[in-house]
């Protein structure tokens, strides 16, 4: 089943095209990748799929639902939820706090409720405290709950950036290089935890990469983008026979191909 | 030091605590700057004024009057500001706090610039206290909960904020009108304290001192803005004798303060029986380490 | 018809001093991207530096002018290096330099009050004649002239350091992108120091003739407010902006003064800072800037 339909999605800034017509599916349940140079325009997708760009033309349809102008507020509440290039963590709260923040959603007492610490307002709150103790454990981060988000350690960074997406409960999870900076052993662990987490939360990922051993050990089906435009589409093997695609990434110093 | 005295600046006090702690949330809590606030404790001021005077109301409900206009101007304000990044909200709140002021001194109605004489003088020390206490109460409240969770996750990171399904422009806009309603509060309180209130009384430099205040408690810290609104407001009358050397050292203070310890006195930590806790037990930790003579 | 250019050459006039405020402000705005709410604070130490020297001193006007604008130039720089550049190397986030910045502004404001020289309002000596020049029918001040023609010539003297000395090259890449210029061999902590000084020098200036057309007081700062209006107005960062901003400024608050009522005057400043900020944020010619995911 389709869950996410980019149709001839355009995005323009001012003279300059960023994203130049592209149209993919990603399956439900999958793990799709999305590769292309340095300023091909993937960002900008994850962008417009999270409302914080909106596109110049085309649509974009979740489960159906047409989001083009959704705020991204409505857009994770949907169940889109994602990950930044740049880590952008709380960072100054704390590991617990960051996950807790985000579990904000699956209560919903108000501000009233929680002015009168009336029932509703316990009751839910013990929910959330719960399922931050919950998320932890699975993404093993329980030994780190006090620490300060900034100052834990780069991969551990990234994986609480994920950890706090997943607090939604999402059905797609957008993971911007979330193998940046890592060496191939945090590479290859993060690979199993990619894998790992859409089996047991019943997601689909749709995740940026350079490192091109994650992308073909992860992903299932593949999108390269080039200068905003869709070079070319299929599984890793396709992708990587593909003549086009071996072109447009020669002499780019990032690709670690295996 | 009569007893008369001190009751005079703790009333004081107590009436700026409270535009404190709204600004607090605002500023401290949500990452929102306003130097505009001194326009919400006037309309509070004058709303309460009203009350009291043409409504007839008697004091408390009047207070909620107050701090309602202040809370529904502050709608509005926010409906055209909250959009704008960040320098360009501080300059709108400073506009809008100054554009309040100037229009008040141009209403005949309510006395224009030579202000509004023989107001009851109902604030006193209990009144005072009982509200700050509810104003904390309230505000810890709603800081201990997932929506003071969302608030602190907008002032660090608005964009992230958004992807996890917070509704920025709601929050903010919370913040704006609770922040407005406890400033209105103040202002009503302040009005029949002196029996007497004028637009002069709620100009920038108020504003700036309401920020001023909270930075110097420590962003992101209700204690912080309790023992900051009672120390500078308190410190400035008695140092009264100094006359108009106490705002060279006020500024010079606050130049060191920003340059020396911005996170502030608590530096958005609170005072809590836990924290307390805490604090003790590694002092007495340490110092058990020292005596047993071991090092580690 | 003669009222009418009247109100526009008392416009243009005040405008003009706007003008050299404002521009102080949007050149420390277009490089630091903060607010200078000491600018004020300067401007008004230039009218009492110039002041004094004229009547204590007994210093001739252009000269008195010229140590005005060294000494104010010389106060911007000295703020920094204690206000602002702490802030600068902690990466401080812009409000503590608005907060700092406002320190400064009731220090100065106060200290004066709180010093020998006191309160009270000062005036100038009258330097160039009270006869006005008669043209068409309409009174124009001469001191109106001068200041026009001396504003003028700063900003021009401006202008040509900006666009045409290689320090002016460095401010203006500076502005662009302060870290990229000093990855590229710009020594931004001088440019900083620079610019302060030029914003200090203009602040001098502009005391100076305020001082000469209304009085000398502490709380001029104040009226810097409406200049700070007029960068805003004309797109902070852009000093063509400030120019042009605080030309209409001077002239829309003349209007409203002449026309409706003086009362109005101050609110219509402010009117006009909603009104922009709600409907064209980044004023007539601001730079527009993007928040990257």
């Amino acid at each position: 089943m389709k869950l996410l339909e980019l149709k001839n999605v355009t995005k323009q800034f001012g003279g300059l095209t960023a994203v130049g017509n592209v149209s993919f599916e990603v399956e439900k349940d999958s793990i799709f990748g999305l590769i292309g140079p340095n300023g091909a325009g993937k960002t900008t997708i994850f962008n417009l799929i999270t409302g914080i760009y909106k596109v110049t033309e085309g649509e974009i349809l979740f489960e159906g639902i047409e989001t083009n102008s959704m705020e991204p507020y409505r857009v994770a509440e949907l169940g889109i939820t994602r990950t930044f290039q740049n880590i952008r963590l709380f960072k100054k709260l704390t590991t617990y706090d960051n996950i807790l923040t985000a579990c904000h959603y699956n209560a919903r007492y108000g501000l009233m409720d929680a002015i009168l610490r009336n029932k509703r307002f316990k009751a839910e709150e013990k929910g959330l405290l719960d399922q931050a103790e919950q998320l932890m454990g699975i993404m093993g981060l329980e030994d780190r709950r006090n620490v300060v988000a900034g100052n834990l350690p780069y991969g551990l960074q990234r994986r609480l950036e994920i950890a706090r997406a997943l607090a939604l409960n999402p059905k797609l999870l957008l993971l911007d290089e979330p193998a940046a900076g890592m060496n191939p052993d945090e590479t290859a662990r993060l690979m199993a935890l990619i894998k790992e987490i859409r089996d047991s939360f019943k997601l689909t990922v749709l995740v940026i990469e350079h490192h091109m051993d994650l992308i073909m050990g992860v992903c299932e089906r593949i999108v390269v983008l080039n200068f905003g435009k869709k070079l070319a589409e299929g599984t890793a093997i396709e992708v990587q026979a593909n003549p086009k695609v071996i072109e447009a990434y020669l002499g780019e110093e990032e690709v670690v191909v295996c | 030091m009569d007893w008369f005295y001190v009751k005079g600046i703790l009333i004081l006090s107590g009436i700026n605590l409270m535009a404190v702690l709204g600004l607090s949330l605002l500023t401290g809590f949500t990452g929102l700057f306003s130097f505009g606030h001194a326009g919400f404790m006037a309309i509070g001021a004058y709303v309460t004024a009203m009350g009291t005077m043409k409504l007839g109301l008697p004091f408390i409900p009047a207070l909620l009057l107050g701090a309602a206009g202040a809370a529904v101007v502050s709608f509005f304000i926010g409906r055209l500001t909250l959009n704008l990044k960040g320098d360009y909200f501080c300059i709108a709140t400073l506009g809008f706090g100054e554009a309040i002021r100037l229009i008040l001194d141009n209403v005949q109605y309510f006395g224009g610039a030579r202000g509004w004489p023989g107001l009851p003088v109902v604030t006193n020390l209990t009144t005072v206290v009982i509200v700050d206490v509810i104003g904390v109460v309230i505000l810890a409240n709603i800081i201990r909960s997932r929506h003071g969770r969302n608030f602190k996750a907008i002032r660090e990171e608005e964009m992230a904020s958004q992807t996890i399904g917070i509704n920025v422009f709601r929050y903010k806009m919370a913040a704006l009108m609770i922040s407005a309603a406890y400033a209105g509060v103040a202002g009503g309180m302040l009005a029949h304290l002196l029996g007497f209130i004028q637009p002069k009384m709620f100009q920038f430099i108020k504003s700036t001192e309401l920020t001023i205040t909270v930075i110097f408690g420590g962003l992101g810290s209700i204690s912080g803005s309790v023992i900051g609104a009672l120390v500078l407001t308190s410190l400035p009358e008695l140092l009264r004798t100094f006359a108009s050397w106490r705002l060279v050292v006020y500024g010079a203070a606050v130049v060191f303060i920003m340059i020396s310890r911005p996170q502030g006195l608590m530096g958005g930590t609170e005072i809590t029986f836990t924290n307390i806790k805490k604090l003790f037990s590694r002092f007495f930790r340490a110092s058990g380490e020292k005596a047993g003579g071991g090092g580690r | 018809m003669s009222v009418f250019l009247q109100q526009l050459i008392n416009g243009l006039s005040i405008g003009s001093v706007y003008a050299l405020m404002a521009v102080g402000y949007s050149l420390v705005y277009s490089i630091m991207n903060f607010s200078n709410f000491a600018h004020g604070g300067v401007i008004m130490i230039g009218s009492y530096i110039g002041f004094f020297a004229m009547t204590a001193f007994e210093i001739p006007f252009a000269t008195a002018f010229c140590i005005a604008a060294l000494g104010t130039g010389l106060l911007a720089v000295i703020i920094e290096r204690i206000a602002y550049s702490p802030l600068r190397r902690r990466n401080a986030p812009f409000l503590y330099f608005i907060i700092s910045a406002m320190g400064v502004s009731i220090f100065l404001e106060n200290i004066i009050i709180a010093s020998p020289i006191g309160p009270t309002f000062r005036t100038y000596p009258k330097v160039f004649g009270t006869t006005p020049f008669i043209v068409g029918g309409v009174n124009i001040g001469r001191l109106d002239v001068m200041m026009f023609v001396i504003s003028a010539v700063s900003l021009m003297l401006l202008i040509f350091i900006i666009e045409k000395t290689r320090t002016g090259m460095g401010i203006r890449a500076s502005a662009y992108n302060l870290k990229a210029s000093a990855l590229m061999g710009v020594n931004t902590d001088r440019i900083i120091l620079i610019v302060f000084g030029l914003g200090g020098i203009l602040a001098g200036i502009a005391g100076v003739l305020f001082g000469m057309k209304y009085t000398v007081y502490p709380q001029i700062g104040n009226i810097t407010l409406k200049s700070f209006i007029a960068a805003v107005f004309g797109g902070l960062g852009s000093l063509p902006g400030a120019v042009i901003g605080s030309i209409l400024l001077g002239i829309i608050e003349t209007f409203t003064s002449g026309y409706l009522s003086s009362q109005f005057r101050d609110l219509i400043a402010f009117v006009l800072l909603i009104l922009i900020l709600v409907l064209r944020p980044r004023g007539l010619m601001g730079k527009i800037t993007e928040d990257k995911a």
